[in-house]
């Protein structure tokens, strides 16, 4: 080969998807500087964190760095053997979930029992889980894409299975990671072609049980009640709610400017985790928000793109692992920034990629680790090589 | 997209259905267009309701104080002054201090360790730790970077004349309003509006951003009296003297500018020190000058005689028959301490007699006396707007009996407080008129008053009471060197339960110089017990020290040639009681 024909070859097609990679890495950044902003003033008033103020930005940066490594790990990790630890990853998201509803293994706060305390760090099962679920929910279609058509064979045994898995979340209780995992699991089943009478019947099931659980627990019912209208009761039910509200009225267009939210001045509790967007909202207003909904917009179609590409290979688990992460970040992100909005009843669920929480923030970059090994796979397939 | 083109390949297959991808991907950014639609609500449509709501919880509108004028007497020496002080308050919840931490901050403050403790676990959200710490002290504390523990700016009266004016400027409360004297009497004025602004404050109530100022504290007045500070030091530091020389239960003194009635000193005893208010009592609070009245005695004979030299029924050299010395009205009898024999009406001031006085009184209409006494001002307060001030008792003529009438003739059954017998005693001091008097200091002096007696019944008591002080008077004790003098002693009975005990109180009101009066001096002494008790004896040297004193610092030209004072040549006459 002469040398004026080769180097054309060598500047090979990129590697990796950058319309996945830097808008991820855009909202993981971002979150990194809202979550210092909105907890700067908590941080230096409270004596659990010793009056740092960057308390929680350490901690997050941190976080940030565990997940950098884990991405870059899960990426290093072909979707083959993915596939091989799929069912396996499973059963010890179950054993995490167990785990953490024994006495003094589980860490209660505010009245849930969602973390597992190893020494400095707090691991929360139910967000490892979401991504064993994608996995495992991908594997489990693959394996049984004949079966797809018959409701005992097909759905059956996933049904039992969410049912465990349901019955450990609601136990903490984790409502919000249940109605994620629901989420993940059926859109993965029926990506996977599920026959649509008896996924009708499965949404009808859901939905049923989903009003029948929400209307016997008055926990759940309260916060609902307090979303539909937070003015009512403002300074109880709805107290959380309604100052969400008016930081995003406060924000307007183009905000009131970094670090100038008075709302994350101890009005608004759990500002730096699930009501960040209330944060973004009124700091970076209008325009900051359509930012973030733009790019989650973008991570999920991505996520589909990436997906269908892999099941046009006749990668079915790939293609399958690809749209569930995009299932799992659009429910989520959409559920937790409804909430901030008031479009949605209140759930202990946080923005993904962006709230403060290490266990969410490394799973979410496991996910885009897998994601972009995807695409990778896909592309080198597509240059006639193997994976 | 390439990757389309590719995937269309027809050498590929493909077994899922991509209409169900192409759905749930619809349906999820359908969801995001929704958070974008009712973003724009929220923020573009919506934010003014929000906002209102928003500010409804965080601005407050809060006060921003006045500064407390000072008090001055007559020459601008500040007599009470505000100076900044920091109050120490916690947040009880937050302030979860170390044993090492909770030591420091109860060494700065001088406090317990496990009163701090006890402060600090209460279930309150905000308690004062140590109020009114000096700003450096404070600045101390601030550098312990405690958790949970503020500190609020506020104001602190400080008086630097201590005790020897505490009566007169009396004291204001911890939260910076009078409560006594002149504090509370012109609070009004003093205190001034504290302004507002709006502020956004944070769930803690940090204020952390200013929005606007509503309107700006209009400061506190400053008020000048009429006090002069060097008068006032003379007449409390001799009262005082007096008062450990003779064992006396109580005493007081007032000084009053014969020209203006303005009070250029008022002292009580006891007294307390208004910078350190740690234990009171009533008795120390009072302003006995103003809020107790006691019954004169022999200081209401002038104007008895001044009466009836008005009315025509004496001259000046009227003789009047004292002897026996005891008088019988009805079932009761009075007596004269000595034997005079026949008086003038001049002699009856000099040796005080009460016969004299009481044939003198018995001349007169019960309502002509009673007329007197009420244009003197006694019976009603002076309304100076003094906190606590009383009129005194003077009962209506019609009531009189004609004992009653020869006893007020001499001071007893009827009382007086200080300043109103000092006060009234401007009618001799000055032509015959009374101007009021004034506590602030007056630019233009009033030049002449209300006209009580004439001039000439004015002059001739003058005389009288000139003589008083003169050897063979009462009050030889109250001649000072180089000025002509003139007063009264009185020495009454006290009332214990109805009935005249064995208690004294001894008084002198006096004023010089007598060639033109310029300053009026009255002075009490409640319960005297060494001995002597007699006003001429116990009130009349504190008289004559206060006196001599106030004129040489007032700078008044001396009207009677220096010579030792004529004071042995004869043993002064003792006064009835």
């Amino acid at each position: 080969m002469s040398r004026a024909y080769a180097a054309p070859a060598q500047r090979a097609p990129a590697e990796l998807d950058a319309f996945l990679l830097w808008p991820a890495v855009g909202l993981l950044l971002l979150g990194l500087v809202m979550v210092y902003s909105s907890s700067i003033a908590m941080a230096e008033g409270s004596r659990f964190t010793g009056n740092q103020s960057a308390y929680f930005l350490f901690r997050h940066a941190v976080f940030l760095c565990v997940g950098l490594v884990a991405g870059i790990m899960a990426f290093q990790i072909p979707l083959r053997l993915w596939q091989q630890a799929a069912p396996w990853l499973f059963l010890t998201g179950v054993v995490l979930l167990l785990l953490v509803l024994i006495p003094h293994v589980g860490r209660s706060v505010n009245g849930a029992q969602r973390w597992i305390g190893l020494g400095p760090i707090n691991l929360q099962p139910s967000e490892l889980m979401k991504l064993f679920v994608v996995l495992y929910a991908a594997d489990y279609t693959t394996r049984k894409l004949d079966d797809m058509g018959s409701f005992l064979r097909g759905f059956g045994p996933m049904a039992l299975v969410m049912v465990l898995v349901g019955f450990l979340l609601l136990k903490e209780p984790d409502f919000g990671a249940l109605v994620v995992i629901l989420c993940i699991a059926t859109g993965i089943l029926f990506l996977g072609g599920i026959n649509a009478r008896v996924f009708g019947v499965l949404v009808v099931v859901l939905a049923v049980s989903f009003v029948i659980m929400i209307w016997v627990s008055p926990y759940r019912r309260e916060r609902i009640f307090g979303f539909m209208d937070p003015w009512q009761d403002a300074f109880g039910k709805g107290y959380q709610l309604s100052h969400a509200l008016i930081a995003f009225g406060r924000g307007e267009w183009f905000g009131v400017g970094l670090g100038a939210s008075v709302e994350k001045l101890f009005y608004l509790p759990e500002a730096h985790t699930d009501f960040l967007l209330a944060v973004i909202a009124e700091e970076l207003g209008f325009v900051g928000v359509c930012v973030v909904v733009g790019l989650f917009a973008l991570l999920v179609q991505r996520s589909f793109a990436i997906g269908r590409q892999a099941l046009v290979l006749g990668r079915v688990h790939s293609g399958l692992v690809a749209q569930g992460i995009g299932i799992w970040l659009g429910v989520q992100g959409f559920i937790n920034m409804g909430v901030n909005m008031g479009l949605l009843p209140t759930k202990g669920l946080t923005l993904p990629l962006m709230s403060f929480g290490g266990s969410g923030i490394v799973a979410n970059c496991l996910a885009l680790g897998i994601l972009l090994r995807v695409d990778w796979e896909n592309r080198q397939l597509m240059r006639g090589q193997q994976v | 997209m390439k990757a389309i083109k590719f995937s269309r390949s027809p050498l590929l297959s493909e077994r899922l259905p991509p209409w169900r991808q192409r759905l749930v991907l619809v349906v999820l950014l359908g969801a995001f267009v929704a958070l974008i639609g009712r973003s724009l609500y929220l923020q573009g449509f919506n934010n003014e309701f929000l906002g209102d709501k928003g500010r409804a919880r965080f601005e407050r509108v809060i006060d921003i104080s006045a500064t407390r004028g000072r008090i001055t007497d007559r020459h601008g020496d500040v007599l009470a002054v505000s100076t900044p002080v920091r109050s120490i308050w916690a947040i009880p919840e937050d302030a979860q201090l170390a044993p090492a931490q909770s030591r420091s901050l109860a060494a700065l403050l001088d406090m317990d360790v496990r009163e701090i403790t006890r402060k600090l676990a209460s279930e309150r959200e905000f308690i004062y730790v140590k109020r009114q710490l000096p700003p450096e002290l404070a600045d101390r504390v601030t550098a312990l970077k405690l958790p949970g523990i503020h500190q609020k700016d506020e104001y602190r009266r400080y008086y630097p004349s201590g005790e020897v004016a505490a009566h007169m400027l009396g004291f204001t409360g911890i939260e910076d309003a009078g409560q006594e004297g002149i504090e509370l009497a012109f609070n009004n004025e003093l205190s001034g509006k504290p302004g507002s602004r709006r502020v956004i404050k944070d769930r803690r109530g940090n204020v952390v951003e200013d929005v606007e100022s509503i309107h700006p504290p209009l400061e506190g007045r400053d008020i000048v009296l009429a006090l002069d500070s060097k008068l006032q030091y003379l007449a409390y530091s001799h009262l005082k003297q007096a008062l450990e020389e003779n064992r006396a239960k109580a005493g007081g003194v007032v000084v009053l500018d014969a020209r203006s009635g303005e009070i250029l000193a008022l002292a009580n005893l006891p007294t307390y020190n208004p910078n350190n208010r740690v234990k009171l009592s009533g008795a120390q609070l009072r302003n006995r000058a103003l809020t107790d009245s006691f019954e004169p005695g022999s200081t209401l004979k002038p104007f008895t005689a001044a009466l009836a030299l008005e009315k025509g029924k004496v001259r000046f050299d009227t003789a009047i028959q004292t002897a026996p010395g005891k008088m019988t009205i009805g079932t009761a009898t009075i007596h004269d301490a000595h034997m005079h024999g026949v008086l003038t009406v001049a002699q009856v001031i000099q040796k005080s007699s009460n016969v004299g006085a009481a044939k003198l009184a018995l001349s007169m209409k019960p309502e002509e006396m009673w007329t007197m006494f009420d244009s003197l001002g006694f019976g009603a307060p002076l309304k100076l707007g003094f906190p606590g001030e009383v009129g005194g008792r003077l009962r209506p003529a019609k009531t009189w009996k004609p004992i009653e009438q020869a006893t007020m003739s001499y001071g007893h059954g009827i009382s007086v407080t200080l300043i109103q017998l000092a006060r009234a005693y401007q009618v001799f001091a000055r032509d015959g008129d009374l101007v009021p008097i004034s506590l602030s200091r007056l630019d233009t002096p009033p030049q002449s008053g209300k006209q009580v007696f004439s001039a000439q019944t004015a002059r001739e008591v003058r005389a009288m009471l000139e003589m008083a002080v003169l050897p063979g008077g009462t009050a030889p004790k109250a001649q000072i060197p180089g000025y002509r003098v003139a007063g009264k002693t009185g020495t009454a009975h006290k009332i214990e339960g109805g009935s005249y005990a064995n208690k004294y109180v001894a008084s002198f009101v006096g004023f010089a110089p007598v060639s033109d009066p310029r300053l009026i001096i009255a002075v009490m002494i409640d319960e005297p017990s060494n001995g002597k008790y007699y006003g001429g004896d116990v009130a009349a040297p504190v008289f004559a020290q206060v006196m001599a004193g106030s004129l040489r610092t007032l700078g008044v030209a001396p009207d009677a040639p220096l010579k030792p004072l004529l004071m042995t040549s004869a043993a002064p006459v003792k006064e009835e009681m």
